[in-house]
This record gives structure tokens, sequence and C-alpha cells, in this order.
């Protein structure tokens, strides 16, 4: 491209047309790239994780938020354990005593 | 790195230690219960906060209840296998089938001012508070939600 007038430069035209590479790819030039493709991208995950892993350190060095992690897991178990005694307590009771009205009224005790 | 694992594990096995001791303790009582020969009994006595001798009372009543009680279940059951096949012979109120159903309602009455009679010594035998609302309960459950439940037998 002339920059003047804004045509082609036929010189440089003809020279790129004329152009031919002489130097001859590696061997197995294809598959090391793509081996590369593929490593870098197993490599992302890991990465991650990495980056993940160390900042959870760096947030657990501070013995401040490594005690209230600790605090709220431990409260999040009471609680948990808790709630499922008090349910299967309701439901234990609630058979009992559907099984005592089955034994004090005839039409509603099961016949053998 | 090491630290971190430590303080990862350490709290999760906080939390399942915490929920298994929470759940073990808070439901040992159930499981007493229900582990118990007359587990409807062992409901009562905890519902309605008796005292040993007030349980031991009730327990000799209701052994002396359920003792009446399977007599007036075989007579149940006997008037409804004679309905049943009084009812499978026709398809018109007969006389026999007339009587039957009279015959099976006195005995459906006298089920319950039985039932009735047993829940009032029940009650009178236990604190009046509790007496009051284990009445109340009870009477719910099986006198008054009768005539809305069909016959299970």
């Amino acid at each position: 491209m002339n920059p003047e007038k804004g045509q082609p430069d036929a010189s440089l035209d003809r020279a790129l047309r004329e152009w031919r590479p002489s130097v001859s790819l590696a061997p197995r030039f294809n598959e090391r790239v793509w081996q590369r493709i593929v490593r870098q991208e197993a490599e992302i995950p890991a990465a991650l994780w990495l980056r993940c892993a160390q900042w959870l350190n760096g947030v657990f060095a501070r013995p401040s938020l490594a005690v209230t992690y600790v605090s709220t897991l431990l409260l999040a178990g009471l609680l948990a354990g808790y709630w499922h005694a008090r349910h299967d307590n309701t439901q234990a009771s609630e058979e009992l005593s559907a099984r005592y009205v089955r034994l004090m009224d005839p039409y509603q005790m099961p016949r053998h | 790195m090491k630290r971190l694992c430590v303080t990862l594990v350490s709290g999760l096995v906080l939390a399942v230690a915490a929920y298994c001791g929470f759940y073990y303790c808070g439901t040992a009582q159930s499981r007493d219960l229900v582990r118990n020969e007359r587990p409807e009994l062992g409901w009562l006595k905890q519902e309605f906060h008796l005292g040993d001798a007030e349980f031991a009372r009730i327990a000799d009543m209701h052994k002396a209840y359920l003792a009446g009680c399977a007599e007036r279940c075989r007579l149940i059951d006997e008037k409804n296998e004679r309905l049943r096949e009084l009812l499978s012979a026709t398809n018109t109120i007969t006389p026999e089938i007339d009587r039957a159903l009279s015959e099976a309602a006195l005995l459906r009455a006298e089920c319950q001012k039985k039932m009735l009679q047993h829940f009032y010594e029940v009650s009178r035998t236990m604190p009046p508070e509790q007496g009051q609302r284990y009445l109340a309960w009870v009477q719910d459950q099986t006198i008054v939600s009768d005539s809305h439940q069909a016959m299970h037998h």
C-alpha cells in the first residue's frame, strides 16, 4: 500500500506473492502443540485450587478467624443434632400416643 | 498448608461429633420408651408427668380394662361377621339386618361407656390438672372422633 496515494504497492505485492517459506516444521510439530494445549488446560483448575488453598491459609493464619470457623461448625452440628432429635422425639411421641388410643378403643384396635 | 488442613478437618470433626452427641443424648428418653415392655404406658407416664405410685395404679387399671376389652372385641367381631353375611345375601334392609344394626349400635354404645368409665378412673388417679388434660385429649381421640371414623375391622 502506498501511503501517499492509497494505491497498492506493486513491488511489495509481487514480492509477497512470490515468497515461499524455506523453513520446514520440526518433527511432530502438530502433536507437540496439542500436548502443550492439553497441559495448560489441565493446569488451570490446579492453579485455582492452589489459589483457594493459599487464600484459606492466609485467612486461617489469623487465630480469630480459625476459631470463628470451628465455632460456627460446632454450633451448626449442635443445632442440627438438637433439631433432628426434637423431630424424632415428636414422631415417637405421636406414634406412641396413637398406639395408646388404638389399645383403648375397640373400634380402632387392630384385629389379629 | 498443614495448619490449614488441621483447622478444616477439626472443624468438620467437631461438627459431626456435636451433631451425634446432641442427637444421641436428645433421643435417649424416646429410645428407652420404645424399648419398654409397654411403650404406650411409658408414654402416658412421661406425657402426663405421673409419679411411680400413680403409674402403678394406672397400669393395673389398664390391665383390667384390656382384659374386659378383649371380650368386647370378640363380640364386635361376631356382630360384624353376622352383619357382613346378612348384607351379602340381600340388597334391601330386612328385619334381620335392622336387628343386627341395632345390636351393633348397642354394643358400640356399651364399649364406649366402658371406655369412658376407664378414662374417668384413670384421670382421677392423675394429678387434677393432668387428669383434665388427659380426659380432654383421650375423649377427643376416641369418643368424639369415633363418629367420623370408619370402623377399622
